[in-house]
């Protein structure tokens, strides 16, 4: 990871200085609003095929389990190599990918069995998997930073503080010894533990100890102020690099197999059938999935990072008929989901209402205390944006949206209201009865509609310019006729086909 | 491929297109078809018929490796399928995929050619001109845009034969496709077949209705698990043999149903 991020940032500093470029990563809002927007892009783009394959919960299923993977990788790591716990060590992302994989054979294993339902297989497997890794964890893993918090949540908000240092002149490294000018001295008891006594106690002995020997990285020598000329340091997040490169990841494998993804998503036979291996795809795809649940696990936890995967397309599936339009706009859904999630997080909803003034018009109106000052969970307010931004696309969506199917709906219904009575008057107009089904006082009557539906029709199709009304008689213009028979072929050829063997 | 369009040559017998040789394909011990041996010439039309369960989408799955069988082999022009890919088209039962996937009628025939542009490789211009006369055949051209869910049933089925007659097979292989169609579809997707098979190609259809099969099909093979009788029609389709795949269940099989058998 560190070449890459030292090539990254060299990349950057073409473009930007490195005053501007360390402002930039420490403000909290950018690196928060950076990593969630990688998590939900690299989401939303899995997140796509798992929702059109039904297997949405899969995602969460997996998010939770990579846990299991996690530990076991971080004791192996610790308890039998004696490596550091490093937490975002490769070996705990490899772990942890396996976890993922393994709780999709688990759960297509309960299912082949014939047991069990397909949903009830995914709802015994993932729970297994996951309360063997908290056992493990309330265990053998105290310290290790898998606490309840970060397992729930996680800590978005503290993405811009855990970063590596990267040092790009005046890279002075420094080592102090005991016979360095800078070393301090603490004079400890060496013998106090032993004979249970107090360091006051007369047969106290002491040695002296160098308490700061060691080796600084260039970052920690001058922060400790043992440098004159200050290193060109630029501090990196880790969380950062994380998911930028499994974005790039996830990127070049949908865009490599698009078409393999999107036959084996829409009809596995037929791809087996051409030999696209469907199989082994669904494999990479999950092995995918957790990489990405991984990344995600610091920065929001386990139970949120389904929303990653599924809101965005969710959304995006609402508002085109394209496959390859919706795996386009659910990264931007899932990235704007993110940016505005954290303004609201912090009291901002979309930039242009601050939560505060509102809660104090509230206190003011109802004569309340509430507090004022909104400062609530990152990764939850990303959540809670990416829903409402989903919440728009299912009220507003112009093809498949409440609004646009409600008047859509409004105006079928019109024109089949306005048809029916024109059909009705067509054909009694010129019969020995329509004096009597055609007077409009009793139109209503025949139809067993109330009046005022009738005469609403009626001033309807009397503006079209389709009816008129003679001594009392409702009649079909010219324009009313054409109407009627207008309708009567279209309503036909939908149900013809061209005919093929002509 | 030989040209096969003067197979009324009876001098000359035509290659055979498909052979399969003790095949058994069992879902847990349970046999879905049992030790079959089945030889198909090149050319013919040929009808899957027999009772539900009887194994006949098994018998095209086992064929096509969507399932594991559990033993035998299957020979396509004497290779096995994974050399003969190209050689063969398939039209899955319609409720199968999910319609309301996002994607439209000439994308959904376009995934016939998935095959032969292998890996990596996207469909361009030329594609698009083979899809567009795949839809041209089957009178679909008017709906290339759609969305796939906005189609009738018929609309669907026909979408699917389209991708089929787009991948240039030899050998196509469909599971139902009159399954809940009107009469004028059926007729649409009977005449399809047709003109697929004077171009010489091999069309294996399961079938369910027992009044049409003489009047559809050159080539006949009853299935109840095993082989119950296979080859032309005429010689097949007879109350002996239909009495003997559907078991008691027939029992007004009358001398209609098979007299159109003789004529046929």
């Amino acid at each position: 990871m560190m070449p890459l991020e030292r090539w990254l940032i060299e990349l950057l500093l073409n473009i930007v200085t490195r005053d501007e470029l360390n402002a930039f990563l420490r403000s909290p809002q950018n690196s928060a609003a950076l990593v969630g927007g990688l998590i939900a892009v690299s989401g939303a783009l899995l997140g796509a095929f798992l929702l059109l394959r039904g297997l949405s919960l899969t995602s969460d299923a997996i998010s939770h389990t990579v846990l299991l993977g996690i530990v076991i990788a971080f004791l192996l790591m610790t308890e039998v190599f004696r490596l550091p716990g490093d937490t975002s060590s490769p070996w705990l992302i490899l772990g942890a990918s396996l976890a993922g994989v393994a709780t999709v054979l688990l759960t297509e294993m309960l299912y082949r069995s014939g047991l069990v339902r397909q949903d009830a297989a995914l709802g015994l497997a993932f729970p297994l998997l996951f309360a063997i890794a908290v056992i493990l964890v309330s265990r053998y893993v105290e310290d290790a930073h898998l606490d309840e918090d970060a397992v729930l949540v996680g800590e978005i908000g503290l993405a811009w503080a855990n970063t590596n240092s990267h040092c790009f002149s005046n890279c002075e490294s420094v080592t102090i010894s005991p016979d360095h000018d800078a070393a301090k001295f603490a004079r400890r008891c060496s013998n106090c533990r032993e004979l249970g006594i107090s360091p006051r106690d007369e047969r106290a002995r002491f040695t002296e100890i160098c308490s700061n020997c060691r080796e600084y990285t260039p970052a920690q020598a001058w922060s400790a102020g043992l440098l004159e000329r200050e290193p060109a340091l630029v501090f990196f997040p880790k969380s950062i690099t994380v998911m930028l490169v499994l974005t790039l990841l996830t990127l070049v494998f949908v865009l490599a197999f698009y078409k393999e993804l999107k036959l084996s998503t829409f009809d596995a036979g037929l791809a087996q059938a051409l030999g696209l291996r469907p199989g082994a795809l669904h494999y990479v795809l999950m092995i995918l999935v957790s990489l990405v649940a991984v990344g995600a696990f610091d920065a929001v936890g386990s139970i949120l990072v389904i929303a990653f995967f599924i809101i965005p397309p969710a959304a995006a599936y609402l508002l085109t008929d394209r496959l390859s339009l919706m795996l386009l706009l659910s990264p931007f859904i899932g990235a704007a989901g993110a940016i505005f999630g954290y303004d609201l997080a912090r009291g901002q909803l979309f930039g242009l209402i601050a939560i505060a003034d509102g809660i104090a018009a509230l206190n003011r109106l109802f004569d309340l205390a509430l507090p004022e000052k909104w400062d609530s969970s990152i990764s939850a307010s990303m959540v809670l944006m990416m829903f409402i931004l989903f919440l728009l696309t299912w009220l507003l969506s112009p093809r498949y949206g409440l609004l646009s199917t409600v008047i859509r709906r409004a105006k079928r219904r019109r024109v089949f209201e306005n048809q029916v009575v024109l059909a009705h008057i067509h054909n009694h107009q010129h019969t020995a009865t329509h004096e009597i089904e055609l007077n409009v006082a009793g139109l209503h009557e025949h139809f067993r509609w109330s009046k005022q539906k009738m005469s609403r029709v009626l001033t309807r199709l009397r503006a079209l310019g389709y009816v008129r009304i003679l001594a009392g008689n409702a009649v079909l213009t010219e324009r009313g006729d054409r109407q009627v028979h207008a309708f009567r072929k279209t309503m036909l050829e939908a149900h013809n086909m061209p005919d093929l063997s002509g | 491929m030989p040209d096969q369009a003067d197979r009324s040559d009876p001098q000359e017998s035509p290659p055979i297109a498909l052979s399969v040789d003790d095949l058994t394909v069992a879902y847990q011990e349970k046999p879905a078809i049992w030790d079959i041996d089945l030889d198909v010439p090149e050319g013919v039309l040929m009808g899957i018929v027999g009772p539900n369960g009887a194994g006949k989408s098994t018998l095209i799955k086992a064929a096509l490796n969507l399932i594991p069988r559990a033993a035998g082999t299957v020979m396509f022009y004497g290779a096995p399928y994974e050399q003969a890919r190209s050689l063969v088209g398939y039209v899955p039962q319609r409720g199968s995929v999910d319609w309301d996937f996002p994607t439209t009628v000439l994308d959904v025939v376009t995934m016939g050619l998935y095959g032969k542009l292998g890996w990596f490789r996207r469909p361009g211009k030329r594609e698009r001109e083979l899809a567009l006369h795949a839809l041209e055949q089957v009178g679909l051209v008017d709906f290339l845009d759609r969305q796939i869910s906005q189609l009738s049933g018929g609309q669907q089925q026909r979408t699917f034969l389209a991708r089929a007659l787009v991948q240039d097979a030899q050998i196509y292989f469909m599971d139902e496709p009159f399954a809940a169609v009107d009469a004028v579809t059926e007729n649409a997707i009977v005449y399809i077949l047709q003109a697929l098979n004077k171009r010489g190609k091999t069309v294996l259809v399961v079938h369910h209705d027992l009044q049409t099969v003489a009047h559809y099909f050159d080539w006949l093979t009853l299935l109840n698990v095993e082989v119950i009788a296979a080859g032309p029609t005429a010689a097949v389709f007879t109350a002996e043999n239909l009495r003997r795949t559907y078991g008691g269940r027939v029992t007004n099989l009358n001398g209609g149903l098979l007299a159109g058998a003789a004529g046929g």
